[in-house]
């Protein structure tokens, strides 16, 4: 009888709960019986569940209640880690070692490969645009003799022009300091052309005469237009 | 466990890429640097070996021409400081070569970008410099020279090419240039001793001539701005040592313009004078033109003119104007009323012609 009694305290104490309105000596209690009886307090409990939901209209599934014991069982199946740990330790440690630095490396390899094609693709692109520069690259190598480079080291001279620079003097005028005026466009006069010109030939004529320099002056005199006498 | 192989596989990999593509984008850019002619790049790598080699050919020590104050770049340990001796030696040879030996040859000659290639004759008439030269390329354009006057060659004085050329006129391009051996080249076929001559002062450019071992003629002659930047370079191409006979020094074209100078010694007195000169630079030559006087003023190496004139009030430019390496600036000065206009032309730096164009001032 006390035992019918205990089990049905037992049973309020459950349905309590299920209304949320268990005090905690309860849940003590049925916690404690959980531990104790197994399954029984826990096939009533879903039914009560199930019982609720159905009141309610609530969409029921299907509960397996044996999951839990199936994975247990599963789980007590396997070796324990205790015997396996040595057999296989040594495959493994193997393998993985290998194949830590060999897959990412495999992988790197690819992408070098892959990078290296789109680096010569995109060279090829650029090389025909460099056309007008072929005659001062083909021109240096050509010209370095296992003693000396072709102009001295530490010098950089300017690369060659494809197109035609004109002869006549490049105009700077000087920049007056404090007056705002805006920018004129200098058009020299053919008289001041002139005049630059002949100054310029006459200077190179007296340099070619007081140098040292041989003719290279007088290739510059040379350089501009004739002065129109 | 084989999740985290994964991820650390993917980092590798990615970071791999990453560094990759790093690389490749920065090669084209390395590309285009070589061919705009970055030489200094390229230079540290052959002088280093030959540097002992170079050295065991004159006294000096083979000193680094990086403790020099200038501003290069890279200065291999190849470059030598020429001794007082060996320089006045070069530069003594190359004076003598240039004035007396007769010669042809083929040149070319570059500036800006762009080159042109010129015949050049050089010949000698009851020892009279006599030059043709002819440009090969672009525009007919030629020109023959006659008339050093042998009298203004041959006297010590500082207005001849021989005065500059004496013991003190190279004791005073010693002050005014730092000499230095930069080896040896072969050039038209010939070998030749490098010789560089930096400034000691911002006010002038520095050369670089390739001396002919065997006459003294400059093979090469470059001129080089402060920060290593050529400005100019005159080549030979051929050179051809046998006697010119006339036919050759008469003109080849049409048009070809005569300079004859004969009976021009420069020895005027002028009525103009620098306030501001750069340091050595010395009046060489006066001459007297149609509207006013021109002064030419050298030191040793370099040379500019200063022009000064009555031209029309339309010619009232201020300013510079360069062509290739010469620069040609322009000012005025009034003295009693009466407008000069000043023109200053040389191959030195743009601020040195403005200087010395803005100093020019009337005797009194």
């Amino acid at each position: 009888m006390s035992h019918g009694n205990h089990q049905q305290r037992l049973n309020e104490s459950l349905s309590a709960l299920m209304d949320g309105e268990a005090s905690e000596l309860e849940i003590q209690r049925l916690l404690k019986e959980c531990d104790a009886s197994g399954n029984d307090l826990q096939q009533r409990w879903s039914r009560y569940q199930l019982a609720g939901n159905v009141m309610r209209g609530d969409k029921v599934a299907p509960v397996d209640l044996g999951l839990a014991a199936s994975i247990s069982a599963a789980i007590a199946d396997e070796p324990s880690l205790a015997e396996s740990a040595q057999a296989p330790a040594a495959n493994d440690a193997a393998d993985t070692g290998r194949s830590r630095w060999w897959r990412p490396l495999s992988r790197g390899a690819v992408a070098a490969t892959v990078a290296f094609a789109a680096v010569l693709g995109v060279q090829q692109m650029q090389s025909p645009q460099r056309g007008g520069d072929m005659i001062a690259e083909v021109e240096r190598p050509a010209q370095q003799p296992v003693q000396s480079a072709p102009q001295p080291s530490g010098f950089l001279v300017p690369t060659l022009n494809t197109r035609a620079v004109s002869t006549a003097p490049q105009l700077v005028p000087e920049q007056r300091v404090g007056v705002p005026s805006p920018q004129v466009q200098m058009v020299p006069s053919p008289e001041l052309m002139r005049h630059l010109n002949r100054v310029m030939i006459e200077h190179s004529e007296q340099a070619a005469r007081v140098g040292s320099q041989g003719m290279v002056p007088f290739a510059r005199a040379t350089y501009g237009e004739r002065p129109s006498e | 466990m084989a999740k985290v192989f994964c991820f650390s596989a993917l980092k590798a990999n990615s970071s791999l890429l990453a560094f990759l593509l790093l690389v490749i984008s920065l090669s084209p850019s390395i590309n285009a640097q070589t061919a705009e002619d970055a030489v200094p790049e390229r230079a540290v790598t052959p002088p280093a070996a030959q540097g002992a080699a170079e050295s065991g050919q004159s006294g000096e020590k083979a000193g680094e021409a990086g403790s020099d104050a200038a501003s290069e770049a890279v200065r291999p340990s190849l470059v030598m400081p020429a001794t007082d001796a060996e320089a006045q030696a070069l530069l003594g040879k190359m004076a003598d070569a240039v004035t007396n030996l007769e010669y042809r040859g083929l040149v070319t000659f570059e500036h800006v970008g762009v080159m042109e290639t010129l015949e050049v004759v050089h010949g000698v008439r009851n020892g009279e410099q006599v030059e043709r030269i002819r440009y090969l390329t672009g525009s007919h354009r030629e020109l023959v020279s006659r008339g050093q006057d042998a009298r203004c060659r041959r006297d010590g004085s500082p207005l001849s090419r021989a005065g500059l050329w004496s013991s003190s006129g190279l004791e005073n391009v010693q002050n005014l240039y730092h000499f230095f051996i930069r080896g040896e080249e072969r050039i038209a076929d010939r070998e030749a001793v490098i010789l560089e001559a930096r400034p000691r002062d911002p006010h002038r450019y520095g050369m670089v001539i390739s001396v002919d071992r065997e006459t003294g003629l400059p093979l090469k002659s470059m001129l080089v701005a402060p920060a290593g930047r050529v400005l100019e370079r005159f080549q030979f191409v051929e050179l051809d040592l046998a006697p010119i006979d006339d036919a050759e020094l008469q003109p080849q074209s049409s048009d070809a313009r005569e300079s004859d100078s004969a009976g021009h010694c420069g020895s005027l007195v002028s009525r103009w004078r620098l306030g501001w000169a750069p340091a050595g630079f010395k009046a060489v030559a006066t001459r007297e033109l149609a509207d006013g006087e021109m002064l030419v003023f050298s030191d040793g190496l370099s040379a500019f003119t200063v022009f000064v004139q009555k031209l029309g009030p339309e010619m009232n430019y201020k300013g510079r104007a360069t062509r290739g390496a010469t620069v040609a600036y322009m000012d005025h000065i009034e003295v009693n009323g009466t407008r000069y206009t000043i023109t200053v032309v040389g191959e030195v730096p743009d601020s040195t012609a403005q200087l010395v164009a803005k100093s020019v001032a009337a005797k009194n």
